[in-house]
């Protein structure tokens, strides 16, 4: 089996990731890839952005390319570069262009960290060109119908280094995502968490009370990634409040009057 | 017992001395109303306190109330004692700060423990108490626990449990208790007891006028906390089961002062174990305890309570006749209707006015738009009297507040207007607080209308004013859909430098923050620079291939790295903080944003960023300034610190012409990211009609033109009617609202710091 295939292999998703949708996003993006267009997904963190994404590559029976954007990611690598082995100069596919190639579902899980030269290379890919130049090797690669371009950034932030240049963003159809109704996120809680009901509801309290401490200096509440993680370590018989502390306050602030007033919310409620 | 009686008794006890008789009748006043009991308790101590000293002994006459409240009748004298061993070392002043703190400096010492004070939990009580109710409610001390439904009031001091973890426990329950009453609407309940609730300004909530109009209110009242405190109860153990657990072993098993032996004080005691234990087998008429089980249920009301009030109300208060009102328990505290009316009164206060003020001005710009030019003079005869007679605000839908579906629009004379999105959402706010929206309202609106009409015409200037003004900028007019030219006249102008001490006591008090705030600024600060042995890059790193082409014939692995990138994450920065400087910025606000100007200034100089600073102010569109304190390229140094000391309450906010002078002064740098910092404390607003919806768009726009310019403003604010209108103007994420000015100085660096990096 070639290299390529065994890389490719690694991202494909058997089985079906749980993934409860909201509204009617599914069908949006399974238009949206049947007409080539390139989502954008927004939200706060740990919403099911990327969940979805596993879902939608799954339901869709593609690969799913994710690379997670940072402040020094360059051009190469997303597109590629030549590596020297052994005295010679190998070109290597980067994530980007592996999946152009192949045909998959590439995810560029909070573009906004990206450099913004960077985020320039995928604007011929994200309109109805969907070509990829790869300037090193002279190529030109062009996308076949099954690839699919998805990025992700989260609005929230309050930093103008990262914002997305109104020249990326109008290229997506864009998909705006939210904590889920309680009864939703607890029934998600409940099943990922694998726990009691009443238990996943009460997580789901403890969410909203720190999601309405915004104006007290909590930037962001508990995310339902926090709210299941503390639930999988209760399900391992971690004591709740422990759970709830090591998972949830702790991850959520450092400020000690934030922490105690969460730790206080924690210990009322369970 | 009467104050005669009381004279009389003092009188004899004091014998054969004489006092003033005016002096005896001011101690005794407060005793007038006390029990029997108690007054035979207070006056016992006299004798002991009289020969030692007269001014004491009065001063005890007025303090031994509030000394029994939370001291048991048999350590009255015990006190006493303590009180005269003060006089004797400290004298008067001495004896009387003991009397006054009883708690604190007899009670706790008397249980051997130390308390938890107000001011150590309010700190983490706060966000807890936010959390929960999902708003800003407020935390105050007061004597006992109450809510008025804005703050939550809790004892100064809880030293009921051993240790601060179990105080602290308490409060929360206290805290918890308190939101729970709020939650459950235990001051508002709905039912056919209670009177129609006029929705005008009363002078007593409907509940406060049905228990007042029972046979005996004190007993009605005490009945009605009682039966509240066992649904709070129930509701709690549902919605916090963690709290109550905890803090059950924490609670006394029976009252703190049992019942008085008649009916009455039998049951309320035994309603007040139930609430203690959360267990309602403890009433002994078993009959009750089946009602009060549905008391416990998930959609008990509070009409539910106020019914079975009604009841027990009824079967008990023939033979209550001398009924001891019940002390209530520490974490129900009392219910303070008075408090929650006041409150009421004052959000409704503020509601008609912001109401009356926004439809005025919808209403002093409808003849503009309709009429134009031409009709000015006869808009100017009309203003004698209101401009619009017959303005009526029409509820379409059925006209209950409970159907969301209904349609609101605006008559005026026989024609419909529509209503802008601020009006509206004030209509519906006003419609959900009174149910219906008053006249008067209407009315008072149109009057407004008429006399700011009247006023305005005479007040502009003439045009030719002008021709002075240095520059001129147009406003965005929302209705038009356009701007009006050249409307706004900006002068910038020094700002006169005062001598103060401000800038060296403030440099003084954040010593520490200072230093700390330049180390983390300096870390930010980053250079164009070569980054060596890249994978990739610009150019190939010579010393890396010498090596890796050595490495390779030894026979060793080479390495990859072999290329030279020019990383050019250069903070090519350049930020203007622009300063509210209107006069509702005087006292603490001013204070906490020149603080806040000095902590940045000291920080900014580590970061290398350019940053200037302005304020701005001004009265009407002719006379719009701003105030120099630093430009971009001058350096910081004695004058601007001087200027920013210098930073004084001027006039009104007229936001819009100061953000358009700021892009234009940004059009002059070149900067890879350009930086609007606004400092406000409210909504953009001048004296003439420049306010509301039109204040508000005008702003937005100058923000949407300094954001094409590649301007990214953002607002820091503590206005707290900030949200309805600060994600409109600026974006969702592009301003932030501190909830108290005190944090400004500290919150701004660090805001700065997350903005930039």
């Amino acid at each position: 089996m070639p290299a390529k295939e065994i890389r490719l292999d690694a991202h494909r998703i058997v089985d079906e990731p749980y993934y409860l949708a909201q509204g009617d996003e599914v069908r949006i993006a399974e238009v949206s890839y049947r007409c080539g267009m390139p989502l954008l997904l927004k939200g706060p963190t740990g919403c099911g952005k990327t969940r979805f994404m596993q879902y939608l590559a799954w339901k869709l029976g593609r690969p799913l390319i994710t690379v997670s954007c940072h402040d020094d990611l360059s051009t190469s690598d997303l597109v590629g570069r030549y590596l020297i082995r052994a005295g010679e100069a190998v070109w290597m596919d980067g994530p980007l262009t592996l999946a152009v190639r192949a045909g998959a579902i590439c995810y560029l899980d909070e573009i906004v960290e990206a450099r913004k030269d960077t985020t320039v290379v995928i604007h011929p890919l994200a309109d109805d060109r969907r070509e990829l130049p790869i300037e090193k090797r002279g190529e030109l690669l062009h996308a076949p119908p099954e690839f699919m371009l998805a990025v992700s950034y989260n609005p929230g932030y309050q930093s103008v280094l990262k914002d997305l240049k109104p020249s990326t963003r109008q290229r997506f159809v864009a998909l705006d995502f939210e904590y889920p109704e309680p009864e939703q996120e607890a029934e998600i809680v409940q099943r990922e968490a694998a726990i009691a009901p009443e238990l996943a509801r009460q997580l789901v309290r403890l969410a909203g009370m720190t999601r309405s401490l915004r104006d007290s200096g909590l930037a962001e509440g508990a995310s339902t990634r926090l709210l299941i993680q503390a639930g999988r370590l209760v399900a391992r018989d971690i004591p709740v409040r422990t759970a709830c502390h090591v998972a949830i306050t702790q991850a959520l602030s450092d400020d000690p009057e934030l922490l105690a007033a969460i730790d206080e919310m924690v210990s009322s409620l369970f | 017992m009467t104050l005669d009686i009381l004279k009389e008794r003092f009188f004899s006890l004091v014998a054969p001395d004489l006092p003033n008789d005016w002096e005896v009748e001011e101690a005794l006043e407060g005793l007038v109303e006390e029990d029997p009991v108690l007054v035979d308790a207070v006056l016992g101590q006299v004798p002991a306190i009289w020969p030692v000293s007269n001014s004491l002994c009065y001063n005890y006459l007025g303090q031994a109330v509030h000394a029994l409240s939370c001291l048991p009748p048999g350590e009255l004298g015990a006190w006493v004692n303590e009180t005269l061993d003060r006089y004797e070392k400290g004298g008067l002043q001495a004896a009387q700060r003991f009397m006054v703190n009883v708690e604190q400096e007899f009670v706790c010492r008397l249980r051997g423990i130390a308390g938890l004070r107000f001011d150590e939990v309010r700190g983490r009580l706060l966000p807890y108490v936010r959390g929960l109710a999902g708003r800003d409610l407020d935390l105050a001390p007061a004597p006992s626990a109450c809510t008025d439904g804005e703050t939550i009031f809790l004892p100064r001091e809880i030293s009921l449990a051993r240790g601060g973890t179990g105080n602290f426990l308490l409060y929360k329950l206290t805290a918890s208790f308190q939101w729970a009453f709020l939650a459950l609407g235990s001051f508002t309940p709905a039912g056919s007891l209670l009177p129609e609730d006029s929705g005008e300004e009363g002078t007593e909530l409907p509940l406060a006028q049905y228990l007042r109009s029972l046979a005996h209110p004190e007993l009605a009242a005490d009945l009605y906390l009682q039966l509240e405190t066992i649904r709070a109860r129930a509701f709690l153990a549902r919605e916090l089961p963690g709290l109550m657990r905890e803090a059950a072993p924490l609670l006394p098993s029976s009252p703190v002062r049992p019942g008085t032996g008649d009916r009455a004080g039998r049951l309320l005691a035994d309603l007040q174990r139930c609430c203690l234990q959360g267990d309602v087998d403890v009433v002994s008429p078993a009959a009750w305890s089946r009602r009060l089980r549905r008391l416990m249920a998930p959609d008990a009301t509070a009409a539910h309570s106020l019914g079975l009030c009604r009841d027990l109300h009824t079967l008990l208060h023939r033979d209550a006749g001398d009924y001891r009102p019940a002390v209530p328990l520490f974490f129900q505290g009392t219910f303070r209707l008075d408090l929650v009316l006041a409150a009421r009164n004052r959000r409704r206060q503020a509601l008609e006015e912001r109401f009356v003020d926004t439809l005025a001005t919808v209403l002093l710009n409808l003849p503009r738009e309709d009429s134009g030019k031409e009709e000015e003079p006869a808009r100017k005869q009309e203003a004698a009297g209101p401009p619009h007679p017959d303005v009526a605000l029409v509820l379409e839908g059925g006209g209950r507040p409970e159907e969301v579906e209904q349609t609101m629009f605006l008559r005026v004379g026989n024609e419909q207007v529509a209503m802008d999105e601020e009006l509206e959402q004030l209509a519906r706010e006003v419609v959900d607080e009174f149910g219906f929206l008053p006249p008067r309202f209407i009315s008072s609106a149109a009057g407004r209308a008429g006399r700011a009409v009247a006023a305005g015409e005479t007040a502009v200037p003439p045009e030719a004013a002008e021709a002075q003004a240095p520059v001129t900028y147009d406003e965005w007019d929302h209705r038009r859909n356009g701007f009006r030219k050249n409307w706004c006249i900006m002068t910038e102008k020094e700002i006169p430098v005062t001598r103060s001490t401000f800038i060296a006591a403030t440099l003084a008090r954040y010593r520490g923050q200072i230093v700390r705030l330049r180390n983390q600024f300096e870390m930010m600060r980053t250079t164009e620079r070569f980054l060596r042995r890249q994978r990739d890059g610009d150019d190939i790193d010579f010393d890396a291939l010498v090596e890796s082409l050595a490495d390779s014939r030894a026979g060793l692995p080479p390495s990859d790295r072999l290329f030279v990138r020019l990383a050019r994450d250069e903070r090519d920065i350049a930020v203007l903080f622009l300063v509210d400087m209107s006069n509702s910025t005087q006292g603490w606000v001013g204070t906490a944003i020149k603080e806040a100007l000095v902590l940045i200034c000291e920080a900014m100089e580590k970061v290398g960023d350019r940053y200037g600073i302005y304020g701005f102010s001004g009265m009407r569109r002719l006379r719009c300034e701003t105030f120099h304190i630093k430009h971009l390229e001058e350096p910081y140094g004695e004058t601007v610190r001087q200027r920013i000391g210098s930073i004084a309450p001027q006039e009104y906010t007229r936001m819009a012409p100061a953000i358009r002078h700021m892009t234009a002064r940004f059009a002059e740098v070149d900067a890879r990211i350009r930086l609007l910092i606004i400092l406000s404390d409210g909504k953009p607003e001048d004296y003439d009609d420049y306010k509301g919806e039109y204040a508000i768009e005008d702003t937005r726009h100058a923000l949407l033109e300094a954001r094409s310019a590649g301007i990214h403003p953002f607002c820091i604010t503590i206005d707290h009617h900030a949200h309805e209108y600060m994600a409109h103007m600026y974006g969702a994420a592009n301003s932030i609202f501190l909830d108290d000015v005190r944090k400004l100085p500290a919150r701004m660096p660090e805001i700065y710091r997350v903005l930039t990096s």
